[in-house]
């Protein structure tokens, strides 16, 4: 038999065990490929301007995802070897040398990463597809089935895989080489001798760790930014203390409580918990961070997500809108002259957004503790004439308003609290009663919009005693204006500025010009920009930790039979071992995804309430946001757990 | 104590069937100690698997105190073996991840013992067995010898009536063989155990107060040591063993 057909019976007998890391490779070309592809595609580049700076956002995941790879391809290299020391001592006991048992390994594991890049690439393009879809869809552009491969892509996914698997097989190799007949066949009673240390400092460590995790998490549950930080630090500190000493420390504790050691099943499940973390509380810390890291990725990418969402919702209600910026200055004619050589248009409007003289609103706002965006404290007002050809231009059905009342409009965000706002104001000297809250977009955020987060509208005649705020101009097109058109009107928008003030800048000054079609394309790429490259990050994260914890756990499966096989001999239940198995389990993929609970949840939660909280809501709330994350990161999670619990229930429970 | 009444276990399938025991039957007295000898395939691990409930019968009766152990449904068997029986392998089987203390505390804990006791029974069956130094080691940190006493104390700290003992010497240098024999008999005359030991080593064999030998799943003769002392009794055996035909370099 030659080596190589050696080599590859071993591959094929390894299969089984290893075949959620085969599986999880396949999947890192398919993420690799299908990332490379929207890098080099020239049909999403052109789907607006900004789009060719795509790459720039990808091509780093794709390091950090190439480095989290490499560290997985690296590892599992490193268990086979380990599992695999004995058989491959006796290859040089019966005479190889040490350098053709090191290709052996080599060749082996290279085998098994060309099957899975031709397979990921094949999965690759179908992942690539669905990317494409979504980015198109994101554009409102069409989608249209393609399965052409393309090269450039593939290329630089093999150079990447290249890359992965030449550094972690160059390390295992030297490794053999330098490795003694002895050392390989005893290779796997090294770890035996160094299982559980436990030294009273341990015992203090995981003592420490344990209030180093509550003070933590407790800091980061208050919100507060440096109190934040310094509370992920605990955190970080007790995940390591704790899965480093948790082999020492548990015992310690049983020590102590000798009488739950043997209460239920507790001796076996925790026994074979500090066993396994007494050899891997490393890896098991890292998987932690690496859970941690992945469920705020996911978690901030969807407050991008829903900052840019929120944003184009409410920037992009009108076809075209400009905002005057300065005090009293009119929409400047250039605007106007611009519009009318080159943008049709359906219906327009030119109106006055003015200033209430008191700021019940607001004050009421702040009373009820609201946070949202604001510059000026008086309550914003409109004529109801202008409100009312204002909503016709955006499209909105009429909004009734009875004489002797007023009505507010607002952001979603406000609604609730508004609603609950019955006290009249005084206009013009009138007394106006509540008639009603409106919340469809309006375009409410800055100085220069119609009101922040709110805008009172009262009878034209009761408006007229008003402060003037400033002037607007708003728009419905005959057709979409388009992306050159809107930025020759920021041109005009800078020039006015230029004009007007020259060095001095105020952002309250600026006008502001918002297009709906740009608005939403803009929203598109940010999204696409930011949202994409944290979920491959994301993904490959939660794939790479839960394939080593799934490797790890299979790994065992031999020990675990001989367990539950005497077990059985020595008479118990068969409920009792698979009640057993499952906590055992259940508290081994558990207590990685502690850690990264306790940080992620209150990071995320202030992640969204921090930068533009009036434009999170829905599916953008903040808690909305913490359960769509959670659901994603479990998502993914349970599909390794489901499939490690089933292949290891089969394999070692005793058949009945 | 032990009723065996006629028990076959065939193997294999209709065309091509092994009958590993052939109407074996014997009684086993209270408090006494039998080893069943035999070469390699005679058939005494299957018997000793048929007894321990780990295996079934393809015909005949068990009867463990009058209860026909052969029918007990799965759930009862499971009790049944947790309850009555102490095992003692040949590779020790102690679990890897235990100390010594908890892999006796075990048999306690799947007896839903109650938890704060375990301990100190744990503690009085050790120092019976001269082990009390070793509780708070791993399996891997002491020698074959202390591994198969800890099985032994395993095998009888939950109150156990039948001590089921697989070449428990089959892993152990000669000086570890006969210090855990001298603990078995230890357990059988001063604890009260009955103990049924499957060996092949003559020398084990005669410890015990009465020897069955196995061959082609039958059984083929019976010794009883009586007042014997022990090493007339281990040449008598080796002359049966002599007849028992072609054998004899096996069973030394």
């Amino acid at each position: 038999m030659t080596l190589s057909e050696l080599s590859l019976r071993n591959a094929k007998r390894q299969a089984a065990d290893y075949l959620v890391y085969f599986v999880t490779i396949i999947m890192a070309a398919a993420l690799l490929y299908a990332f490379n592809g929207l890098v080099f595609s020239g049909e999403i580049r052109e789907l607006y301007s900004m789009m060719s700076s795509l790459p720039m956002a990808i091509v780093p995941a794709s390091i950090v995802v190439v480095c989290i790879f490499g560290w997985l391809v690296s590892y599992a290299a490193n268990f086979m070897l380990t599992r695999r020391s004995r058989e491959l001592g006796t290859y040089i006991l019966i005479g190889l040398e040490n350098r053709q048992v090191a290709r052996l390994f080599f060749l082996e594991n290279l085998a098994v990463g060309g099957c899975a890049l031709v397979l990921g690439l094949l999965i690759g393009n179908l992942l690539f597809q669905a990317l494409r879809a979504m980015i198109l869809a994101l554009f409102e552009m069409p989608y249209v089935f393609s399965l052409a491969v393309s090269l450039p892509a593939a290329g630089l996914t093999l150079a990447y895989f290249l890359l992965i698997y030449l550094l972690a097989l160059y390390k295992s190799r030297k490794r053999i080489r330098e490795m003694k007949i002895y050392d390989l066949i005893y290779f796997d009673r090294q770890n035996e001798e160094a299982v559980i240390r436990t030294g009273r400092n341990r015992r203090r460590m995981f003592a420490l760790s344990i209030v180093f995790g509550i003070v933590g998490t407790f800091l980061l549950m208050i919100g507060n930014l440096l109190l934040g930080i310094i509370g992920a630090g605990c955190v970080i500190f007790f995940l390591y203390g704790f899965f480093l000493t948790f082999a020492s420390g548990v015992p310690a504790f049983f020590e102590k409580h000798p009488a739950g050691k043997y209460r239920g099943q507790n001796l076996l499940v925790f026994r074979t918990l500090t066993a396994k973390l007494g050899t891997m509380g490393m890896v098991m810390a890292t998987i932690s961070l690496l859970l941690t890291a992945t469920l705020i990725a996911l978690g901030t990418g969807l407050v991008f997500r829903g900052i840019f969402d929120g944003r184009a919702a409410e920037h992009a209600c009108f076809d075209l809108y400009i905002g005057a910026g300065e005090k009293g200055r009119p929409v400047d004619q250039a605007y106007l002259d611009y519009i009318e050589g080159n943008i049709p248009v359906e219906q327009s409007l030119t109106y006055e957004v003015r200033l209430h003289e008191n700021n019940g609103v607001r004050q009421y706002l702040d009373d009820c503790g609201i946070e949202y965006f604001y510059t000026y404290r008086q309550d914003p007002v409109i004529r109801y004439s202008d409100y009312a050809a204002l909503r016709a231009v955006a499209g909105y059905p009429a909004a009734k308003m009875e004489p002797g009342q007023y009505l507010i409009h607002c952001i979603p965000y406000l609604s609730e609290p508004l609603e609950d706002f019955r006290q009249p104001i005084t206009a013009g000297g009138r007394m106006l009663a509540p008639g009603g809250v409106y919340t469809e977009h309006l375009i409410q955020r800055y100085a220069a919009d119609n009101g922040q987060g709110y805008i009172l509208v009262v009878p034209d005649e009761a408006a007229a005693g008003c402060a003037l705020l400033h002037h607007a101009y708003a728009a419905k097109t005959v057709r979409p204006v388009g992306e050159e058109q809107v930025e020759e009107l920021f041109r005009i928008s800078n020039r006015i500025a230029e004009r007007e003030r020259g060095d001095t800048y105020d952002s309250d000054d600026y006008d502001t010009v918002y297009a709906s079609v740009y608005e939403e394309k803009t929203a598109a790429y940010m999204t696409a920009l930011t949202v994409l490259p944290l979920y491959y990050l994301a993904l490959a994260l939660t794939m790479t930790a839960a394939t080593i914890l799934t490797i790890q756990q299979l790994g065992e499966s031999r020990h675990y039979r001989r367990q539950f096989a005497l077990l059985d001999k020595m008479g118990m239940d068969a409920g009792e071992m698979a009640k057993a198995l499952r906590t055992q389990f259940a508290i081994y993929y558990a207590m990685p995804a502690v850690p990264p609970l306790l940080i992620g949840i209150p990071f995320i939660l202030n992640l969204a309430k921090q930068p533009e909280p009036e434009i999170m809501v829905g599916l953008s709330s903040p808690a909305a946001i913490v359960a769509i994350a959670l659901g994603v990161f479990f998502l993914v999670y349970a599909v390794y757990i489901g499939v490690a619990y089933i292949s290891l229930k089969k394999n070692v429970l005793p058949e009945r | 104590m032990l009723q065996v009444k006629n028990i076959e276990k065939y193997y294999g399938s209709k065309n091509n069937v092994t009958k590993a025991l052939d109407r074996v039957s014997f009684d086993v007295e209270r408090e006494e100690f039998i080893a069943i000898m035999g070469a390699s395939g005679s058939g005494k691990t299957t018997l000793l698997n048929c007894i321990s409930t780990i295996d079934t019968i393809s015909a005949g009766d068990i009867l463990l105190d009058g209860e026909k152990i052969s029918e007990l449904p799965a759930g009862e068997l499971a009790r049944f073996r947790r309850e009555r029986l102490g095992f003692v392998f040949q590779d020790f089987n102690l679990l890897d991840t235990l100390t010594v203390e908890e892999n006796i505390g075990l048999a306690l804990s799947l007896n839903h013992a109650d938890a704060a006791g375990v301990k100190g029974r744990v503690r009085e069956i050790a120092g019976k067995l001269g082990i009390t130094d070793i509780l708070g080691k791993f399996p891997y940190q002491i020698s074959g010898g202390q591994k198969q006493r800890a099985a032994c104390a395993r095998a009888m700290v939950a109150g156990q009536s039948l001590l089921l003992a697989d070449e428990p010497t089959g892993a152990l240098d000669s000086k570890a063989s006969k210090n855990l024999l001298e603990i078995m008999t230890q357990m059988n005359r001063d604890l009260g155990a009955t103990i049924l030991m499957v060996t092949h080593d003559a020398y084990s064999a005669s410890y015990a107060k009465r020897v069955l030998f196995l061959k082609d799943g039958r059984i083929f003769n019976e010794l009883l040591r009586g007042e014997r002392p022990r090493p007339a009794f281990y040449h008598e055996i080796l002359d049966v063993l002599a007849t028992l035909g072609g054998d004899i370099s096996d069973v030394i």
